[in-house]
């Protein structure tokens, strides 16, 4: 796979670029709007003076770019500021702990929906041509298809509230090898069957695309030819020749449930990066929202790098880059 | 955004046949895919003929007659102030169908579509700033994004609509929520354009390569002639699959969008004010047709999107589907 | 000055904007800080058995600060009020009481206070007894520039020297003077029945000056996640979002508390689903739950109390904009309101009716008040006479609202249609984030907007000074009638309380007439509190009271 370096290297010198493009944005919009967060903290009481102390002394009045290049000065220093929600706290003593829950969830309801996801698409391409094929994509598409708002209250209503099985929201987390982990209680199964069951569709499709396409290959005919068993030949040759460019959308797939984390957050009470960045919107805490915007970005353009890299060595036809002619 | 996104994030089945007569036969003769195709159309004409087919005006409100079951004249029953919910579900799909529509037509088709050809197939620094661009768009965190908007510029643009108010038409437009429409696509576009417009590159990418597009190069034949006449018709299938998935996306987006107050405020019903309305614990216990209603209607649009997108993509592709 | 103090007022507002929005008018699932209030009506009453402990579970939100000298808000002050202390707090009948200070002297022109401060008063850690310097260390702190907070000025900005010191043209502030280690003089600039009030709030709380040396209340927070204070609970545990776990002080001076532990829940969700299943002690009860828990037949009923609040939920016009610059407009507008037929349906009785500002719970509070009754015969009338000559004269009409969400809320869709239906007016509504709508409502930008207000103590100043004087920061109407004025400044100064009070009165019809506001309803709480919780206030405002409760085994 020669070509990739220098490929992967254009990529990175554009990546502190983008990172800039996108901050400069971030903190244009959460300067732009009226009010501020010390006007939030004062509340219906109202001290025009004392709000212009603060502003001067938090530096909230100075002009927009000295603000943005002292905001930008700190996080290369390793400084992400403090926080308004959270008074006077840094924000990075609170930011990792949020995305440390919503990472957990997130995490496991994707191992889920890649669980799920796969068989389902190899079994309905195995059936094709028959009901079962489009009544398991079928089916997947219309937990897809139900909005994730309608699911939540659905899903409490029956197992909180009819069948008491398990409780309505929350999230207790539990020391494990000196990490706090939260996955390992019962209050994160709903939140991961709001979160999963609409991903499965994409990923069962998906597989079963990949599938019908192996299955066509020659090396399939040849070892079906040869007699083994059928259970062999998909997993040996069927499965993992589907399974590699699966790989491909992990990242896609990631990002999708990440946007959902918000709603299923502040309707199931877990303390993760999404209702907190919500939150943070309300209260105008800039520092908050650019440091969130910062670290997706950054993890968006990783993943997004991957992805590509990943495509290449998976798939030569796709030129990596604008390597082609030129005109 | 998750539907959005995990649309985006699927990559199309590749070498698609072009739409013709065949490939319409065959969709005809999926029966499934010609029931949602009814159903879709079925949501969208009531959206759209809405004035006249809705037996309460949207904002008819009857406090003596809140928290109706379903009766004769209230089929589906009424809501917390006494309003038809059947009237409230068809101008719901009214605002679905003008969401969708200006969504699409600016963020993914216009841009997506212009930007994936240009950059497949002009290839060199163009591309480059085009792909980089996009991934600026799609490193930023959208609904983040989505939010401070609203929270900031909208007040603004409120502000600045209000000021045409009293101009004959356009002052009309700024009283039917012209300014939150114009905000919310033209934020949705931003966003919208780089999935498709991604897919269609790196199909024109292998199409480029192709004989007949070398050939037309060979011939002297123009950039604009080659895309117009050459790339556009054949990255048609993978246009048209991804609007029918998108149209279901954005439907869906509505509703995530109005729950943050992003989308259509009073007194314009959407899906989303109404799930909203009626999603909470306590009121689908004490309630459930506020949030079954809007939400069996919604299920089913994008449902029929799922289905119809779905069959479209295997009839499109050159297997045996 | 008018720096009076309404920020506790004032930032329940925020928060009830927006939960309120989403729980109190909607109906949603009820939050914590519904069930954290009332009246000392509303107590459950008990005999304490002798042993204590028990851990009481409760609904809470982060605060946005732990440091006394610069909580603005509700959250914040619940918790501060039970792990901090200051010279005097309030008991659970509303009264002022000795805290740190014993006993305090007041000289006979008012301005001169004495405290005498009890003996062997101990912060949480170690031995150290609290002295008049750090009384005198803790308010100078709070009003010091450096700290920067928000609200230093607003509660001690009475103290004579205090602005000087805030401008830094003191090094001190000279009001507030340490006679010796027990004994603390504090003089004000003008005789004030107010003034002992404002020092329960907790600007004036005492903190460990060896712990809080160098911290604003923009850095240098670390201490707040194990403060050393003098309050009846100890702060043992603040797990961000998460929880915040209270332990009682067992040296405290007004007595241990009765609890062996209080867990607050931070997260969210349906608080009256985790009521049910059995994961909370106390509950808010939101509009879809409250006919269910009404009904005699639930077993929920017998658990479900009622408490009257001290606050109002109104529309303001802004009397200086068109089209509300004519009385005769406003008039319309109230009257084409049906109240009655709002709070039965809308609100399901869940709130009492307001004809004027005052709410009921209040001294002062006017039962003979002449309100604008609902007459769109009336209002169409009132309307055509105006300057404005009827609907089709008006101006476009916006009316803005604070919150985020999907709708302004049912309470606002149906007074809106009721303008529609009775006087043929369509308006326009503007949501606004918190920021923006406050931002704005400053600004004087909206012509009407949706508010509410929440008593900071039990006094008609509170209301009627603050929100209608013509000098008020906070008139956001910018309402001014020489004569309420007028009236206003004489019942401040009043030192007979029957006098006192009637001049209230006076200046509240007068008020009431010229409708710079509509009043819509005072609000209840509706809480269901588990049978062995006992001696659970709901006060009207914040207080200290969980050292009271306990729980029967």
């Amino acid at each position: 796979m020669q070509g990739i370096l220098p490929f992967v290297v254009r990529r990175l010198i554009w990546a502190p670029f983008v990172l800039l493009a996108v901050s400069l944005v971030t903190f244009a919009l959460g300067r732009f709007g009226p009010g501020d967060p010390v006007e939030i903290l004062q509340g219906q009481y109202h001290d025009p003076e004392r709000v212009e102390a603060i502003r001067h002394e938090q530096g909230l009045d100075d002009p927009f770019f000295a603000q943005y290049g002292r905001y930008m000065w700190d996080v290369f220093h390793g400084d992400l500021g403090t926080s308004f929600t959270y008074l006077g706290v840094p924000v990075k003593d609170i930011i990792f702990d949020k995305m440390w829950v919503t990472i957990q969830y997130n995490l496991v309801a994707l191992i889920i929906i890649f669980a799920i996801g796969i068989p389902a698409g190899i079994w309905a391409a195995l059936r094709q041509g028959t009901w079962q094929d489009p009544l398991t994509i079928g089916g997947f598409l219309f937990f897809r298809s139900v909005p994730v708002l309608v699911t939540i209250p659905v899903l409490q209503f029956i197992f909180a509230l009819k069948l008491g099985w398990l409780p309505s929201s929350g999230w207790v987390e539990k020391d494990i090898l000196g990490m706090k982990i939260g996955i390992f209680d019962k209050r994160i199964i709903m939140p991961i069957l709001a979160l999963s069951l609409p991903g499965i569709a994409g990923v069962a499709r998906l597989m079963r695309a990949q599938t019908l396409e192996v299955l066509d290959e020659d090396f399939v005919r040849t070892a079906r030819a040869k007699g083994l068993r059928e259970i062999v030949v998909i997993t040996r040759h069927v499965a993992r020749n589907a399974l590699l460019p699966m790989t491909t959308i992990v990242g896609f797939a990631l990002v999708g449930l990440l946007g959902g984390s918000l709603f299923v957050e502040a309707l199931f009470g877990i303390p993760g990066i999404g209702q907190f960045t919500w939150e943070a919107v309300g209260n105008r805490d800039y520092d908050v929202i650019m440091a969130v915007t910062l670290i997706t970005a950054t993890a968006f353009i990783v993943a997004n790098l991957v992805t590509d890299i990943a495509y290449g060595f998976i798939d030569p036809r796709v030129r990596l880059g604008a390597g082609g002619p030129r005109y | 955004m998750t539907d959005a996104d995990l649309t985006v994030g699927e990559p199309m089945e590749e070498a698609h046949p072009r739409l013709g007569g065949t490939a319409l036969r065959r969709l005809a003769r999926k029966r499934l895919a010609m029931v949602c195709l009814v159903a879709i159309v079925v949501i969208y004409l009531a959206g759209l003929l809405a004035p006249w087919v809705t037996p309460y005006g949207y904002n008819e409100q009857d406090l003596d007659n809140t928290f109706a079951g379903p009766s004769l004249s209230h089929p589906l029953g009424t809501d917390r102030l006494g309003r038809d919910m059947l009237s409230r579900v068809i101008w719901a799909s009214q605002t679905t169908v003008i969401i969708s529509a200006a969504a699409i037509f600016t963020g993914g088709l216009v841009l997506g579509v212009g930007l994936g050809l240009l950059a497949g197939y002009v290839g060199g620094w163009l591309d480059n700033v085009i792909m980089r661009v996009a991934d600026a768009f799609f490193a930023l965190p959208d609904i983040l994004l989505l939010l401070l908007i609203t929270a900031t510029i909208r007040p603004r643009v409120e502000d600045l609509f209000d000021r045409f108010e009293s101009w004959p038409v356009a002052g009309g437009l700024v009283e039917a929520g012209a300014p939150d429409y114009f905000l919310v696509f033209g934020a949705l576009a931003l966003f919208g354009w780089v999935g498709i417009a991604r897919l269609i590159r790196s199909q024109v990418l292998s199409l480029r390569e192709s004989d007949y597009v070398l050939a037309a190069r060979a011939s002297g034949a123009s950039v604009g002639r080659i895309l117009a006449r050459h790339l556009l018709p054949n990255v048609g299938n993978i246009i048209i699959v991804s609007v029918t998935f998108s149209l279901g996306a954005m439907a869906g987006t509505e509703i995530l969008l109005s729950w943050l107050g992003i989308g259509i405020t009073y007194p314009h019903p959407s899906f989303g004010a109404m799930i909203a309305a009626g999603s909470d614990l306590s009121s689908l216990r004490a309630h459930p047709h506020l949030l079954l209603v809007p939400a069996a209607v919604v299920a089913l649009l994008l449902f029929a999107f799922n289905l119809l997108g779905d069959a479209l993509n295997d009839v499109l592709s050159p297997r045996r589907g | 000055m008018r720096n009076l103090v309404l920020v506790l007022g004032g930032l329940v507002i925020a928060v009830a904007v927006v939960v309120g929005v989403v729980a109190a008018l909607v109906g949603g699932g009820g939050d914590g800080e519904e069930s954290s209030q009332g009246t000392p009506a509303a107590q459950i009453t008990g005999t304490p058995s002798a042993a204590a402990g028990g851990e009481l579970r409760l609904l809470g939100r982060d605060p946005l600060t732990l440091d006394p000298a610069c909580a603005s808000d509700v959250d914040s002050a619940n918790y501060i009020v039970e792990v901090f202390g200051g010279l005097v707090t309030i008991d659970r009948d509303l009264q002022i009481v000795p805290d740190i200070a014993e006993r305090w002297d007041i000289s006979d022109d008012g301005t001169v206070y004495t405290f005498y401060l009890r003996r062997g008063v101990l912060f949480h850690k170690g031995d150290r007894q609290v002295t008049a310097s750090d009384v005198k260390y803790s308010m100078e702190r709070a009003l010091d520039p450096d700290t920067q907070s928000t609200v230093g000025e607003v509660y001690l900005g009475d103290i004579v020297g205090a602005e000087e010191f805030v401008d830094g043209e003191a090094e001190e502030v000279t009001g507030i003077e340490v006679v010796d280690n027990y004994t603390l003089n504090i003089t004000i600039d003008a005789p004030q029945v107010s003034f002992l009030a404002k020092l329960t709030y907790p600007t004036a709380f005492v903190v460990d000056r060896n712990q809080v040396e160098g911290s604003t209340c923009f850095s240098g927070t670390n201490w707040q996640r194990k403060p050393n204070a003098t309050g009846p609970f100890k702060l043992a545990e603040w797990d961000l979002g998460q929880r915040i776990v209270l332990e009682p002080n067992s040296r405290y001076h007004l007595g241990a508390p009765l609890l062996g532990r209080l867990v607050y829940t931070l997260g969210g969700g349906s608080a009256i689903t985790m009521y049910e299943n059995d994961e909370l002690d106390v509950t808010g009860v939101g509009l879809n739950d409250i006919e269910r828990v009404r009904d005699p037949a639930e077993p929920l009923n017998a658990e479900f109390h009622e408490a009257p609040r001290m606050d109002i939920w109104y529309i303001g016009f802004s009397v200086q904009t068109p089209p509300f610059d004519d009385l005769k407009v406003r008039q319309a507008f109230a009257h084409a309101i049906d109240k009655d037929k709002l709070i039965e349906v809308v609100l399901l009785d869940a709130v009492v009716e307001a004809d004027g500002i005052l709410p009921p719970s209040i001294p002062g509070f006017n039962e003979d008040l002449q309100g604008l009754e609902f007459d769109p015969e009336k209002a169409r009338q009132l309307l055509a006479e105006s300057s404005y000559g009827g609907p089709e004269g008006l101006p476009d009409i916006e009316i803005a609202s604070s919150g985020r969400g999907a709708s302004v809320g049912p309470v606002s869709e149906a007074i809106l249609a009721m303008w529609e239906e009775n006087l043929g007016i369509e308006i326009s509504t503007r949501q606004a984030e918190t920021a923006t709508f406050f931002h704005d409502v400053h600004e004087g930008k909206y012509q009407m907007f949706e508010m509410g207000w929440v008593a900071d103590y039990p006094d008609p100043e509170n209301f009627l000074t603050i929100q209608f004087h013509s000098d008020s920061t906070t008139n956001y109407s910018q309402y001014a009638n020489a004569d309420v004025d007028r009236l206003l400044e004489e019942a401040d100064a009043e030192a007979d309380e029957a006098t006192r009070l009637s001049l209230y009165q006076q200046a509240e019809q007068i008020i009431v007439n010229d409708v710079p506001w509509i009043p819509l309803f005072h609000d209840e709480f509706n809480v269901l509190i588990k049978p062995y919780v006992k001696d659970y206030t709901l006060p009207p405002f914040v207080i200290p009271r969980m050292r009271y409760v306990y729980i029967e085994e």
